[in-house]
């Protein structure tokens, strides 16, 4: 054994290695950079990006960062779009619950601060600051919020589906096909921050600066058909 | 120095543990600790060799492993106030190195074959083989090589870390997470079973 073990050290000292990279500079480079939760050496710039969006996310909604490796993301008029591994915890409610109401469409509109876009049929009004939400049909709410970027946030675990499309003319979103989690914000985007678990699914689409969602036990064709009503 | 040049091998791979610290290695800690990165970047330095070796061993690619070893040290940076002072820094950092190494590996489905050529004695000005090494022949070598190449995955990173990066086998134990223990029995299964191809 000692004479195998022998020839392996020796072996070992006269092996040819690739050229050794200097990597102190390169190191010392990347000291103050924010940590990067994914370490994929051929995506280091998207991954750079990614991270930041992170802790931006973290920061502004209290996302658990080190749960949440978003994995694609857009905006639909106020509304932003997350795709993550890991759902944030939250309770299972209509997307009503926590608002005011019901009201008339006058106080909606004044507490919600923009009028209103309302299909001919709809129950009871609920507001909020930013926010209005009613049924339109059996378990399908429609909502409309204030557009500013970030004021609402829809998060979507791995087994969503979201698919771009066109909505009355405008660009739209579908979510589908598992649970998501929907937060929004008052006016400041800070504080009062309220989370609820939809389980059905979403037609997302923006109308100038108001974001509309028509979300519940709906398909794709029928969801679209309650959004033409709504103009 | 471009990506793919080969070195040829120096005189050794890497020198034992203690030896191979720089005196003022708890001072650069120290300092690193309180955000130097001057400091940081001299224990850089001084450790990327066997670091890139390591994680070169692992994932079978030097791109990868340059990368790999970039990534550990950086991340080794951000946990230094979990450092113990006083500790070995070089395990502390080659472990954090295998592990971005052995992730990376896991992500990714390429990985080449692991190509460790034997340099030619003479052919180099840097190789300085001891006496013994010359009673080796350039074949025997070889067959050596090749032979550890075929082990499988556990036993020629054991027999890699012990024989051809030298570490310690508490080393090899922290860098490849694995008990000392197991170090040594899968030393000698590797051990046995290079004696049957290599003779």
């Amino acid at each position: 054994m000692a004479e195998l073990e022998r020839d392996l050290r020796e072996t070992g000292r006269l092996l040819a290695w690739p050229a050794e990279p200097d990597l102190a500079p390169s190191v010392r480079a990347r000291l103050g950079e924010a940590p990067r939760p994914l370490l994929f050496a051929r995506r280091r710039m998207l991954v750079l990006a990614l991270a930041a969006l992170v802790v931006a996310i973290g920061a502004a909604f209290a996302v658990p960062p080190a749960r949440t490796a978003i994995l694609r993301f857009f905006h639909i008029g106020g509304e932003t779009i997350t795709r993550v591994e890991t759902l944030p915890n939250a309770p299972r409610l209509s997307p009503i619950a926590g608002l005011d109401g019901p009201m008339s469409v006058e106080d909606a509109s004044d507490r919600a601060g923009f009028n209103l876009i309302l299909p001919p049929k709809h129950g009871g009004i609920y507001a909020d600051d930013g926010i209005v939400a009613t049924y339109i049909a059996p378990q399908v709410v429609l909502t409309e919020a204030r557009g500013e970027l970030g004021f609402t946030k829809k998060i979507a675990g791995p087994n969503t589906h979201i698919e771009p499309l066109r909505v009355n003319d405008h660009d739209g979103v579908w979510v589908a096909g598992a649970p998501h989690v929907l937060m929004y914000f008052d006016s400041q985007g800070l504080g009062r921050e309220k989370r609820v678990r939809i389980a059905g699914n979403t037609l997302v689409w923006a109308y100038g600066s108001v974001t509309l969602r028509i979300e519940g036990p709906i398909t794709q064709a029928r969801a679209l058909a309650l959004a033409a009503t709504v103009r | 120095m471009p990506r793919g040049a080969w070195n040829a091998a120096r005189g050794c791979g890497v020198v034992p543990a203690v030896v191979g610290r720089p005196l003022d290695e708890t001072e650069l800690v120290e300092r690193a600790k309180r955000g130097d990165e001057h400091a940081y970047g001299e224990l850089v330095h001084a450790y990327q060799g066997i670091a890139f070796r390591i994680a070169y061993l692992v994932v079978g690619n030097a791109a990868e492993a340059e990368d790999a070893a970039q990534d550990g040290f950086v991340k080794a940076y951000r946990a230094l106030h979990r450092f113990r002072s006083g500790e070995p820094l070089r395990p502390w950092l080659l472990k954090i190195v295998a592990n971005e190494a052995r992730n990376r590996r896991r992500a990714s489905t390429r990985r080449d074959a692991l190509t460790l050529r034997v340099t030619a004695e003479s052919s180099s000005g840097e190789a300085a083989p001891s006496p013994e090494a010359v009673v080796i022949d350039a074949e025997r070598r070889a067959s050596l090589v090749a032979a550890v190449d075929t082990l499988p995955e556990p036993q020629r990173l054991v027999i890699a870390c012990r024989y051809f990066l030298e570490l310690s086998e508490d080393e090899t134990a922290e860098v490849l997470g694995i008990r000392r223990g197991t170090v040594k029995s899968r030393t000698a299964r590797a051990l046995d079973r290079l004696r049957e191809t290599y003779g």
